[in-house]
């Protein structure tokens, strides 16, 4: 029995999912230093990074906790290119010097940061998907702790846990968007692909898979390239959007962040990383003022800081407790309305207004 | 079905409170009131320091207003969390500056996140003083803006050395760094530079990273040296300060150890009475002072906390929301952040109770008073000012 839902009618998805969110992006873009837009950069780069990581958590049933390693990986060799000569010269004297004398812009940086990150997941990944299940977690915990330990320790290079200052500010609205939506029209060309197939065919029973003459090593070690990638280009954005980066930045916490917004959302569907992403970013900024102190009417409350974090733990019980799949379930909802034909040429089709008219009578009868 | 209409109820009320929360909290404030941000990792790692400062920061601003404020204006300050997450603390900036209207803001103890807080606030043209980063960079790379209310790594290493060479007659040193933190890191550059200077010799320089909780290995490299250092110049965390000195102490080392104000904090007591022989520590102030305004911050902070000052963080707070009223009230009637980031360049010989802040074109980081404090009966027992 297929329930007929409001959301069935292009139109409505339409407003929802691209009109509405467009919408915001260009308020946000026409005020691009306010706190607003700092947020909605935030859920952005989250987006990226969530929806990379729902491909290997998600869809290929392994479990990784490492984003913050690729996230890191992304950051620092984007970095090394879009930095100044005279600050690299300062800070990374290490470098090679064609490179420190080379300073190109935030994309291709993006793309050589990304891609490093992707040649460390295919270099870790052989041992790496070896592992099965929680090994395969404790494995990419550790290597957070090698990239770390590698970045601290190679002064020359990385300036050490100092970090890196100065990076240029080119993580906008725009760039960041951008990188969203084509990160999410790759991945989601991916999952619906054969290669995709088989992701989902393996993680639901290997050994079938593996009859029906799936390479399972070879599935496993690109699919974890392929997150590791976008991994990085959220690094990328990451370290472009704070100006400073250093290695103490990307360790457990953040992995830890990654997967709660993936789980929240759903991690079985690339859509979840959006409403997971807005609510990791947006729960605890809406929840500050309760935090710092504020009257209401004569009631004074005092300022309760950690209140957030415990409502957040409590929220999130609570998801998992009534809605374990989370919040988009298997549905992609939101990526079949970005990506589909039919929803930009709905408002020109009549039929598209009759269904929905239909679909309105039928609800209020 | 009834639990699910329940929760939907109480999701909806829960809605609708926190959406009165956000409206009130960001309510218009009264012409007569300047806003004053303040941003500190009350959770997270970096909560043992940012707790007490903003503790410090608080009792000043409430001082200063019960004492008729500013030029007649009120300091309203606003404090949000920065969760020990760069992220969170550059949007904690930017919220501060566009939806409180802060003239000024406030915070932190280490540089990561005075750089990340600090870059929005430079690009907003905001003053931002940092109560307790030390990194003496912070404002050269940040810009114009960036203010440090604490004294920078280097002069308190160099301290450091001074008094081992000179007071513990120390002609060797042993140097541990925790090499995940760029404090630590700074500070061993700047004791060895310094030490070997001064006409010292460095043994053994080692490395460790935070969290390891393991320190036999350094400890055997250490003891392999066949004697012991004349200092050992231990450049740790607050987390780790403890861990060091008493697997140090419990192996066999007896030598003093030397370390910066990282060292200066209440988690340092859990070493118990193995930190009573020999520990030395570099800060900002020390309680023992017996002037009357450092007397006065310790009675009405253990007044209103209920607790004496956890650390000399407490202090650089406290000193930091005076430094910065001092500021605004030389600026007049003219209070915006231009004016005010002027009057801070301007600012000579302010009396903190940490020591005298001056800036000037040239330099955001004032050239204070470095104290040197002995651990004693589960104290720090004020020895020599440098």
């Amino acid at each position: 029995m297929k329930k007929n839902r409001i959301t069935d009618s292009n139109l409505i998805r339409l407003v929802i999912f691209v009109i509405v969110p467009l919408a915001v992006l260009c308020s946000c873009a026409a005020k691009p230093k306010s706190y607003f837009t700092g947020i909605v950069i935030t859920i952005g780069i989250y987006i990226v990074l969530a929806a990379s990581l729902n491909l290997i958590n998600g869809f290929s049933g392994m479990f990784s906790m490492g984003h913050a390693a690729f996230m890191a990986i992304g950051a620092y060799i984007s970095a090394f290119f879009t930095l100044a000569p005279q600050v690299k010269e300062n800070m990374c004297p290490g470098l090679p010097d064609w490179l420190i004398s080379l300073q190109i812009p935030l994309l291709p940086g993006l793309i050589i940061g990304g891609a490093a990150a992707s040649l460390i997941a295919l270099i870790v990944g052989f041992p790496v998907v070896r592992t099965k299940g929680h090994y395969l977690s404790v494995v990419t915990l550790a290597l957070i702790v090698v990239v770390r330990a590698v970045i601290d320790n190679q002064g020359d290079i990385t300036h050490g846990s100092r970090g890196l200052t100065g990076l240029p500010a080119r993580s906008t609205i725009l760039t960041v968007y951008i990188a969203v939506v084509v990160t999410m029209f790759v991945l989601y060309r991916v999952t619906h692909s054969d290669y995709g197939r088989g992701l989902i065919a393996m993680r639901d029973d290997p050994v079938a898979a593996q009859t029906l003459g799936i390479n399972l090593v070879r599935k496993k070690i690109s699919c974890f390239a392929i997150s590791a990638f976008f991994a990085g280009i959220g690094g990328g954005l990451w370290g472009h959007y704070l100006t400073t980066i250093s290695a103490s930045n990307f360790y457990f916490s953040k992995s830890f962040d990654i997967v709660e917004m993936s789980i929240i959302g759903g991690m079985f569907s690339l859509s979840g990383a959006i409403p997971g992403a807005m609510f990791y970013t947006i729960i605890p900024e809406f929840l500050a003022p309760l935090e710092s102190g504020f009257s209401l009417g004569s009631l004074k409350l005092p300022t309760m800081f950690g209140l957030s974090n415990i409502i957040m733990a409590v929220l999130l019980i609570l998801l998992i407790i009534f809605r374990g799949q989370g919040i988009m379930g298997n549905s992609e909802i939101i990526l079949d309305t970005w990506f589909s034909k039919d929803t930009y040429l709905a408002p020109f089709r009549k039929e598209e207004y009759q269904r929905l008219a239909a679909l309105i009578r039928r609800r209020s009868s | 079905m009834k639990t699910r209409r329940l929760l939907r109820t109480v999701a909806c009320v829960g809605l609708a409170a926190a959406m009165m929360t956000a409206m009130t909290g960001t309510a218009a404030f009264a012409d007569e009131e300047i806003v004053v941000g303040g941003i500190f990792n009350i959770t997270g790692d970096q909560s043992s320091l940012d707790e007490p400062t903003q503790r410090g920061f608080d009792l000043a601003i409430e001082e200063i207003n019960a004492a008729g404020g500013v030029n007649g204006k009120m300091l309203k300050a606003v404090y949000d969390d920065g969760k020990t997450d760069t992220a969170v603390c550059a949007s904690n900036a930017k919220k501060q500056i566009n939806n409180d209207g802060a003239v000024v803001i406030a915070g932190f103890s280490d540089s990561d996140f005075a750089y990340a807080a600090g870059a929005v606030a430079q690009e907003a043209g905001v003053p931002f003083v940092s109560t307790g980063a030390t990194t003496p960079d912070i404002p050269a790379t940040v810009g114009d803006c960036a203010f440090l209310c604490a004294f920078g790594d280097d002069v308190c290493a160099e301290a450091g050395a001074d008094y081992a060479f000179q007071e513990l007659g120390a002609k060797t040193a042993y140097v541990l760094t925790d090499n995940s933190m760029s404090y630590t890191t700074n500070l061993s550059d700047y004791f060895i530079n310094h030490f070997e200077e001064l006409g010292g010799e460095i043994v053994l320089q080692d490395y460790f990273s935070s969290g390891d909780y393991d320190d036999a290995a350094q400890i055997a490299r250490y003891q392999a040296l066949g004697e012991e250092a004349g200092i050992l110049f231990m450049a740790t965390g607050p987390d780790d300060a403890s861990t060091v000195i008493e697997q140090f102490r419990s192996a066999g080392v007896t030598g003093p150890m030397i370390s910066g104000d990282g060292w200066d904090t209440d988690l340092w007591g859990v070493a118990g009475d193995l930190a009573n022989e020999n520990c030395f520590v570099c800060t900002h102030f020390s309680a023992d002072d017996e002037s009357e305004a450092v007397q006065g911050f310790l009675s009405a902070y253990e007044e209103k906390y209920g607790t004496a000052p956890e650390n000399a963080f407490a202090a650089l707070g406290y000193d930091t929301a005076y430094l910065i009223a001092k500021a605004i009230e030389n600026c007049g009637d003219d209070v915006t952040p231009a004016a005010i980031r002027d009057a801070l360049e301007n600012m000579k010989d302010f009396p903190g109770i940490t020591g005298t802040i001056s800036y000037s074109a040239e330099t955001h980081v004032p050239d204070k008073t470095v104290v040197v404090c002995q651990a004693e009966d589960g104290m720090l027992k004020f020895r020599k000012n440098i």
